[in-house]
């Protein structure tokens, strides 16, 4: 007998009813969040230290290119940028910049877009695709995300996409850190050591 | 030395409680562990009801494993991946091998995964003659110190920060001159960042596995899991068949509970679900995907009153606020799962015979129970291990005999009062001022305590009397 | 109203520490019950269920429960005895039809002495004056098995002239464990060195708790250490007992 035949003769049973399934997400306890105000939500979560990100907000896409010179500047850092092939950000000029698209190992500084912000915990929720590469913000020592304001949502329960899923969904809550040494916490571990959130308050991104 | 234990356990112990800075470095860790999960756990509401869900939602997978198990495999299978199966560590590392095999890996990536220290993938890849990067900064500091993690959560929790900057000085290329954790943290970083990079493989476990969509999702702080699997170009995920919830959104009140109970945080900072290989047109992620389902010895659990114990998400809460723990550390239990929840495990997956102690050294204080985000009955499985090892004979005769005398005139009320009243005469005799400083038989109370002189006469005793009167 | 009680002494205050059960004795009756001390018990068979030997763990629990069924309620001076009959013993007669609803019938009707007191008579000591500081501390099983937390200090609390220190790390097990100090008595004792520093450091000079296996273990502990520190069960201030021999004095 194979293993999985093995395994699967010993867990016989038979099989979940979906509706016990679903009961068992009705009404989650979670902390409490003000949905008629979910940017200062988002925002309060975004500064907790455990999360440990800086924001800026600008009133539409074309402000980004000079929001993000204002932080890189502010960070001593160059005009240098990681850049996702978005189409959404074919608005904004970038003549400022030296941009690349595949990250260096060493990699200063990467801009990606942000599906959803979760107020709940100040997650920023992401997926890769063809035009969203993943590995760029992981490697980058600041992360610089664009998250439009409208696409903050209450709770991690409205973070799933329904239907057929990407290769990687993924929920970034803050800097990369560690407490590995004596349980003190340190910012940098492995990945970003700065996370800097840039909200777009004015109109919605083009859709790709 | 008692004669209730076994040699190893009290060895192990005995070390642990003589090694001054190892109490030093597990207070540090584990000490600001519970600080920042009572203040998650106040701040979060109605904690109680979020523990009575999180139970009922792996107790309902443990009912239905097997559906659930299938569901996963043919959404994983969907998605691109390749599902394998193994019911032993054995097979599951001849697996994992055979993989790195057929892919020429020359040098893989690990993010840490208890289910790997489970089955022993590092001893495996080191006979296979494949280089291992331990991806993690606990794990990196264990690897270079050739040592086993002593915390399912803070592998190095052992290690104090004046033992780790002495190991990187003396194994980076590039150590830290500033004598901070975060120089430390910074060294890691450097000496790790092109290693995983170069790697052919990325080896991890799962947190959870997402039945309807074939997910697998892996958290950590670090982010050393998606950088240790998203440039190979294979992914290696070994998880124990257990880790199963059905869809995402289960996920989530699990995840809830897990980064607070082990961390004190809201979430973990990085949680990424991996669902199959990459896709056409993706810039990145690996070409294969190969999940490994282990079973090694959770059917057996299941099956023998052990299935409680399947909720584990492995937060580490439990070991954090046991007594025991804080005082010998993580490898004087010798397994690889330490503390109450080690103390359940390790007696399942290695042997009873060997590891009855691990089930005795335990004050049955129910802390562990309290803390517990699934509500595992700790105590209550300790107990069953005991009565366990009683039954098949694997309790020292001493013991035994003792106890069955005890007992056989604890069942007899008058000879259990004659008895008493001998015993209160013979111990006081052994008194002074009312202390008795040493007592044959009981060494191992004065050798630490003094005893009080019982009363010269049983409560019985002096009742009965009254009641004469 | 009269409540009949039935005392559960308990093997250790049986032999160690008489004038706890007194003690419990004397609170009772002042809330207004009637004590009786059935003659069949002995041990509730505690070191038989935590050793593994369930089948004199069976035997002790039968000869208890025989013992205190006939009566009203069972009053009990220690949390970890009145936990062992209020949740072990349904546990340990799950498939035996016979002795399981004896076995419930009994656990239902059994209390933790101050938890009965404070929370069934609705009772406070009244004209009780013991000038002194006191900590306390929480032992575990009463804690998590029954819940009793805040019925001593309640009652405590109705004692003139005692004021309480609280313990850092009152809820902290003391290493006590049963045959767990004897068994594994390096580890034991490491718990119970830091609970006696605890103890110390609230500048108490009583320490109170519920339970005589852990008091034993603690001020066994702290007179070792040399420590000032007198140790009593809560129920001997409760009853007005506080002024005689702490436990290690001679009458």
């Amino acid at each position: 007998m194979s293993a999985r035949n093995a395994i699967l003769a010993r867990l016989k049973s038979p099989p979940p009813l979906a509706a016990e399934a679903a009961a068992l997400l009705d009404t989650p306890e979670r902390p409490a969040v003000d949905a008629t105000n979910l940017e200062s939500e988002f925002l309060a979560r975004l500064a907790l230290p455990s999360v440990n990100a800086s924001h800026d907000v600008i009133a539409s896409l074309t402000d980004l290119p000079a929001a993000i010179a204002r932080y890189l500047h502010a960070e001593n850092e160059p005009l240098t940028l990681c850049c996702p092939p978005d189409p959404r950000l074919a608005p904004c000029d970038w003549s400022a910049f030296t941009l690349h698209a595949n990250a260096a190992p060493d990699e200063t500084a990467t801009l990606a877009i942000a599906r959803l912000g979760i107020a709940e915990t100040g997650s920023l929720i992401f997926e890769t695709s063809p035009t969203a590469p993943m590995l760029p913000n992981f490697l980058t020592l600041h992360h610089i995300v664009l998250l439009p304001v409208a696409a903050i949502a209450a709770h991690l329960e409205d973070a799933p996409l329904p239907g057929p899923q990407p290769r990687a969904h993924y929920w970034i809550t803050g800097v990369s850190g560690t407490t590995d040494i004596e349980g003190t916490y340190v910012r940098g571990a492995h990945g970003p050591r700065y996370l800097h959130v840039i909200l777009l308050r004015g109109g919605i991104l083009p859709v790709t | 030395m008692s004669d209730f234990t076994t040699p190893s356990f009290l060895n192990r112990a005995d070390a642990a409680l003589a090694d001054p800075i190892l109490k030093i470095a597990v207070e540090r860790t584990a000490g600001t562990a519970e600080a920042k999960r009572a203040i998650a756990i106040d701040a979060f509401p109605d904690f109680e009801a979020a523990r009575t869900r999180a139970a009922a939602i792996k107790d309902h997978v443990i009912a239905h494993l097997g559906p659930y198990l299938e569901q996963f495999e043919a959404s994983a299978i969907a998605a691109g991946a390749q599902v394998h199966w193994a019911q032993t560590a054995d097979e599951a590392c001849q697996i994992v091998m055979n993989i790195c095999k057929a892919a020429g890996a020359k040098s893989v990536a690990r993010s840490k995964s208890m289910l790997g220290e489970e089955i022993g993938l590092p001893h495996a890849l080191e006979e296979a003659g494949i280089g291992r990067v331990e991806t993690d900064l606990a794990e990196h500091i264990i690897q270079l110190a050739d040592e086993r993690p002593s915390h399912i959560i803070w592998p190095a929790m052992h290690k104090t920060r004046e033992q780790v900057s002495a190991l990187f000085k003396a194994k980076h290329r590039t150590p830290h001159e500033e004598e901070t954790i975060a120089a430390m943290a910074q060294s890691a970083r450097r000496e790790l960042r092109a290693k995983m990079l170069g790697a052919d493989v990325g080896i991890s476990g799962a947190n959870f596995l997402i039945a309807d969509t074939g997910a697998v999702c892996t958290v950590t702080n670090e982010g050393n899991a998606e950088l240790s699997l998203v440039p190979p170009r294979v992914h290696i995920v070994t998880a124990g068949i257990e880790k199963i919830v059905p869809s995402m959104p289960h996920a989530i009140p699990m995840l809830r509970m897990l980064a607070r109970s082990a961390t004190g945080a809201a979430l973990t900072q990085y949680t990424t679900f991996y669902t199959g290989p990459r896709r056409s047109g993706d810039r990145d992620g690996p070409e294969e995907m190969h999940i490994v389902l282990v079973d090694n010895g959770r059917t057996k659990m299941r099956e023998e009153g052990l299935a409680d114990m399947l909720r584990c998400i492995r937060c580490g809460a439990c070991m954090n606020h046991c007594v025991v723990f804080r005082q010998i550390g993580g490898h004087a239990y010798g397994g690889t799962y330490p503390g109450p929840m080690g103390a359940v495990l390790t007696p399942a997956l290695d042997g009873l015979a060997s590891n009855r102690d691990l089930a005795h050294a335990c004050t049955l204080n129910g802390k562990c129970q309290e803390v517990c985000p699934v509500k595992i009955p700790l105590p209550t499985l300790l107990k069953g291990w005991r009565e366990k090892s009683w039954r098949e004979g694997l309790e020292p005769t001493s013991m035994r005999a003792g106890l069955g005398l005890w007992a056989w005139v604890a069942t007899r009320p008058a000879l259990y009062r004659l008895g008493t009243g001998l015993a209160i005469r013979a111990i006081r005799l052994l008194g002074r001022k009312g202390w008795i400083a040493s007592l044959p038989l009981a060494g191992g109370w004065t050798r630490y305590r003094d005893l009080p002189k019982p009363a010269a006469q049983s409560f019985m005793t002096q009742y009965q009397r009254e009641q004469r009167k | 109203m009269t409540r009949n009680v039935a005392l559960f002494v308990t093997c250790l205050v049986d032999i160690m520490r008489p004038r706890i059960g007194f003690a419990a004795i004397r609170a009772l009756e002042a809330a207004g019950c009637e004590v009786v001390v059935p003659q069949g018990q002995t041990c509730c068979g505690q070191p038989a269920l935590n050793s593994g030997d369930r089948d004199h763990a069976v035997a002790l629990a039968k000869q208890t429960i025989a013992a205190l069924e006939p009566y009203e309620a069972i009053v009990v001076p220690s949390g970890s005895c009145a936990g062992t009959i209020r949740c072990h013993y349904p546990e340990l007669f799950e498939q035996d039809a016979t002795w399981l609803p004896r076995a419930q019938a009994v656990a239902a009707k059994t209390f933790e002495v101050m938890a009965y007191l404070d929370e069934v008579c609705g009772w406070k000591p009244d004209g009780v004056r013991l000038p002194a500081t006191a900590t306390y501390h929480d032992s575990c099983s009463g804690l998590r098995e029954l819940g009793i937390k805040a019925q001593p200090r309640r009652l405590l609390n109705a004692i003139d002239g005692l004021s309480m220190s609280p313990l850092s790390g009152a809820e902290t097990c003391c290493g006590f464990g049963g045959t767990f100090c004897v068994k594994y008595p390096a580890i034991s004792n490491a718990i119970v060195g830091e609970k006696a520093a605890a103890i110390d450091a609230t500048g108490a000079n009583l320490l109170l708790a519920g339970d005589l296996g852990c008091l034993m273990n603690m001020a066994g502990k702290l007179h070792r250490d040399g420590s000032k520190v007198r140790a009593f069960h809560a129920i001997e201030l409760i009853a007005g007992m506080g002024d005689g021999p702490a436990i290690g004095e001679e009458a």
